[in-house]
């Protein structure tokens, strides 16, 4: 027995981790997209910051248990930096979460736009589309596309329900190859992906994009794919720009999503904040750091400290009662989706 | 001369994390994410991770046969017949008959995959929902039938598998199911300590509480050893077959390991009329049937990776990731034109295969005093790296309560005799096969689906295989 107790400690022992400079809290498993964005930004980031950085992975459920537990009990250490990406801010508007952003301070941020694409010659009034809550965002815009102006979130449900092909259960990579297959026809990416994925693709084009959002709350056109962002598409198909409770809830959602598809936080106060904030910004600076990046993540803007913070705010602004309630009801009734109804986030 | 260190360094690394129990590719893999970026030049990285795919394939036949450990889940399969050969005093038999297989369907399928990688395109275009819904389903279905005597027994640790897969998230509603309200397991039990509490801990506690060496080898063994290359000889058709099952599903994304192997053994009994030994108990085709397929499967679950940037297989996940790091972004028109690439993947995976087969078949004797070592010292060390493979996921205690109520289930599973394969089948299929069917019932009807002749020869497949099962005698004592 007494030997056995000794081969449990020193099995205990082998598997302790070790402890680093800096820690950098990813809600992923290694090698999944933000982990490896952690990856690449902390080996950049390393020289400028003049210390080592550590990736912590703190896998979970929909990505949501690492940052809450960043929130919980680790966010206090002033050398943890959670690293979040945009489903944690659909997740923030419709799941029971313990995080909350207006509590943190922004180190730095990425604000992406998600492109959309379809199969060439496909009908997309009748679209097929993999589900999943990174995918509401698209759900809304299509949806509203196919079906007009106008429009109660009653009868955008219908809608939905009788012209998409609602495909559950599918990975990323199943996607992809359904999509390559024919099996769907929409898909959608980031701009990194799409270009991989997508724009290869001789049987594919582009459908919609969602725009990059602005300081003032806009959302402009994206220069790589002009003329393709939604509210032009929705203007040109029915004459008028989109409005109403159904616009409000996507606006909140792909902002949420599409707005802080990358970033890292700490929390309020931090004393190391600043040094963290220099470092992110003469990294921006440095061709050969930003060539790295770019080469692996794709060419997005940085909005860096109070940029980010800024951005945050801007974001906030679009949380409304009648938008959290317009999204979780077409969450639920259309697409399928447990969401949580949380106006307390409106009320705050 | 850097190639021919990094192919070296593969190689050995890839051994050593092969021989680990409860480790294999992935997991030696995994560990490569911490000095990845150290190579000086990125195509250095990439021999090297393809000889450490290469090398650990080949590499976990060692504890399956001489400790009845699987070094991977994948090695499971061989061990079912390697152990008893090792028990009965025929391990190096057994090594040289696996390896020299592993080795030649290596050579074999890595020449056909990394030569002409391009032309596979279409292949997997033609493979759709609803054969990979039936492939699944035939998957589940031999596993549960055809390698288990008793398939009630089989019947009933598929279900728990598929059970203690389905918790985590509900694709249909995306709302967490069967956790208990315990967050941890909102993203499902994981896969490695799983296996290690199935297959590596019962084994380990077998060997502490028998207080004796598992197999013992021979040093001067070079009849076993060309009593193993004969047995190749004379199964070669199995062997070969095997590659080709390996082959086949290593190409289908998302399938591969213990599948592969699993239905290269089903195959192997099927097609064994009359054996002189009972499968289970020592029977070499039982070695030589999966052995064919797990190198053919590395081999070929690497045209999806490398093609589309869609992994074939869990372990070409974290290559993804791996190879991201430097600087190679799969599946784009890019990396298609960069010949270096290819060539760097075809000699990393070839050259690796030939090395550490002859180094498998030269230096048994030695590598196999690991069997030898006292299991006093040898516990806590095996202990301690199954440990400290399973802990990797969070480092929290859940990690290791995980383990030991795997652990649990694993002796249970093991003394009762309820099929551990079926149960671990079950788990990784169990996703896979829910969200399919979603996939399946979203996407086609009946009259889609009777025009689709591949859909339909995998159905009568499994009729075929679940007939066979139903009515046949199975000799698999393996639980």
């Amino acid at each position: 027995m007494k030997k056995f107790i000794t081969s449990v400690l020193l099995a205990l022992t082998l598997s302790t981790p070790a402890f680093a400079d800096y820690t950098f809290v990813v809600p992923q498993k290694p090698g999944a997209g933000t982990s490896q964005w952690a990856e690449i930004i902390a080996k950049e980031l390393e020289p400028f910051l003049g210390e080592k950085i550590v990736i912590k992975f703190i896998p979970g459920a929909r990505d949501i248990p690492g940052f809450n537990k960043w929130h919980n009990t680790m966010r206090d250490n002033d050398k943890a930096v959670m690293v979040s990406h945009g489903g944690n801010g659909v997740s923030f508007l419709q799941e029971e979460v313990d995080y909350d952003y207006r509590q943190y301070d922004s180190v730095g941020l990425m604000n992406l736009n998600i492109i959309a694409g379809k199969a060439s010659g496909a009908d997309m009034n009748k679209p097929s589309f993999a589900a999943g809550s990174g995918m509401v965002p698209e759900a809304f815009a299509f949806t509203m596309l196919i079906c007009g102006p106008d429009k109660s979130i009653e009868e955008y449900t219908a809608c939905f329900k009788e012209n998409v092909t609602w495909v559950k259960g599918m990975s990323g990579a199943e996607r992809r190859l359904a999509f390559k297959r024919g099996e769907l026809t929409g898909t959608r990416e980031n701009p990194a992906a799409y270009k991989k994925h997508v724009a290869p693709n001789t049987k594919a084009e582009i459908w919609f994009h969602h725009g990059i959002l602005q300081a003032d709350g806009s959302h402009a056109d994206d220069p790589n794919y002009p003329g393709y962002q939604f509210e032009t598409l929705f203007e040109k198909r029915w004459g008028v720009a989109p409005s109403g409770d159904m616009y409000k809830a996507y606006k909140l959602v792909k902002s949420f999503r599409d707005g802080m598809q990358k970033a890292l936080w700490v929390n309020k106060g931090n004393p190391n904040r600043q040094a963290l904030v220099d470092a992110l910004t003469a990294m921006s600076k440095d061709k050969s750091a930003m060539a790295n990046i770019q080469k692996k993540v794709g060419k997005y803007d940085w909005l860096i400290g109070e940029a980010g913070n800024n951005h945050r705010d801007t974001l906030m602004t679009f949380v409304t009662t009648d938008a959290l309630s317009s999204l979780v009801k077409f969450n639920r009734n259309a697409l399928g989706l447990n969401s949580v109804e949380k106006i307390e986030l409106a009320l705050k | 001369m850097e190639e021919i260190l990094a192919l070296l360094a593969g190689t050995l690394y890839g051994l050593i994390i092969g021989i680990i129990p409860g480790a294999g590719a992935t997991t030696g893999l995994i560990f490569i994410f911490s000095f990845i970026t150290l190579f000086p030049d990125p195509y250095l990285g990439v021999i090297f991770c393809m000889a450490v795919v290469a090398a650990s394939t080949t590499g976990d036949t060692y504890t399956g046969v001489l400790l009845g450990i699987p070094g991977a889940n994948s090695a499971a399969a061989t061990m079912v017949d390697g152990f008893p050969l090792a028990l009965q005093g025929k391990a190096t038999y057994a090594i040289s008959a696996a390896v020299t297989t592993s080795t030649i369907n290596g050579l074999l399928w890595g020449a056909l995959v990394f030569f002409l990688l391009p032309y596979y395109t279409s292949l997997i275009m033609v493979f759709g929902v609803p054969e990979l819904w039936a492939f699944t389903c035939l998957a589940l279905v031999t596993v549960t039938f055809i390698t288990n005597k008793w398939w009630v027994r089989g019947v009933i640790a598929l279900a728990v598998g598929i059970f203690i897969g389905m918790i985590g998230v509900d694709p249909n509603t995306n709302a967490d199911r069967f956790t208990g309200g315990i967050e941890y397991l909102g993203a499902g039990v994981q896969l490695l300590p799983l296996v290690a509490g199935l297959f590596a801990i019962p084994e380990l506690l077998d060997g502490l509480k028998n207080r004796k060496n598992t197999a013992t080898v021979s040093l001067s063994n070079g009849e076993q050893t060309k009593q193993g290359f004969k047995a190749v000889w004379q199964n070669k058709w199995l062997a070969l077959r095997g590659g080709a099952i390996g082959a086949f599903i290593g190409i289908l994304p998302g399938l591969g390991g213990a599948m592969a192997d699993w239905m290269a053994y089903g195959q192997a009994v099927a097609t064994t009329k009359n054996p002189d030994v009972p499968f289970g108990k020592g029977n070499i085709r039982g070695v030589i049937g999966p052995e064919g397929a797990n190198n053919a499967q590395k081999a070929t679950s690497m045209i999806p990776t490398v093609l589309f940037g869609i992994p074939g297989a869990p372990f070409a996940a974290i290559l993804i990731g791996l190879f991201m790091y430097l600087d190679f972004e799969l599946g784009t028109v890019d990396l298609a034109n960069d010949p270096k690439f290819f060539d760097s993947m075809l000699y990393g995976f070839m050259l690796a295969t030939v090395l550490v087969g002859a180094l498998c078949l030269l230096t048994t004797p030695i590598i196999a005093r690991i069997a030898q070592i006292p299991y006093k010292y040898y516990f806590p060390l095996l202990l301690g790296f199954i440990t400290l493979a399973c802990v990797q996921y969070t480092g929290g205690w859940e990690d290791y309560a995980i383990l030991a109520v795997c652990s649990v289930i694993g002796v249970l599973a093991k003394n009762y005799k309820f099929s551990r394969p079926a149960l671990l089948f079950g788990f990784i299929l169990s996703d896979r096969i829910e969200q399919l069917t979603l996939q399946l019932s979203s996407l086609y009807s009946l009259d889609r689906l009777i025009d689709r002749p591949i859909f339909i020869g995998l159905i009568l497949l499994i009729c075929v295989v679940l007939i066979w099962g139903l009515t046949q005698r199975n000799k698999l004592e393996y639980a």
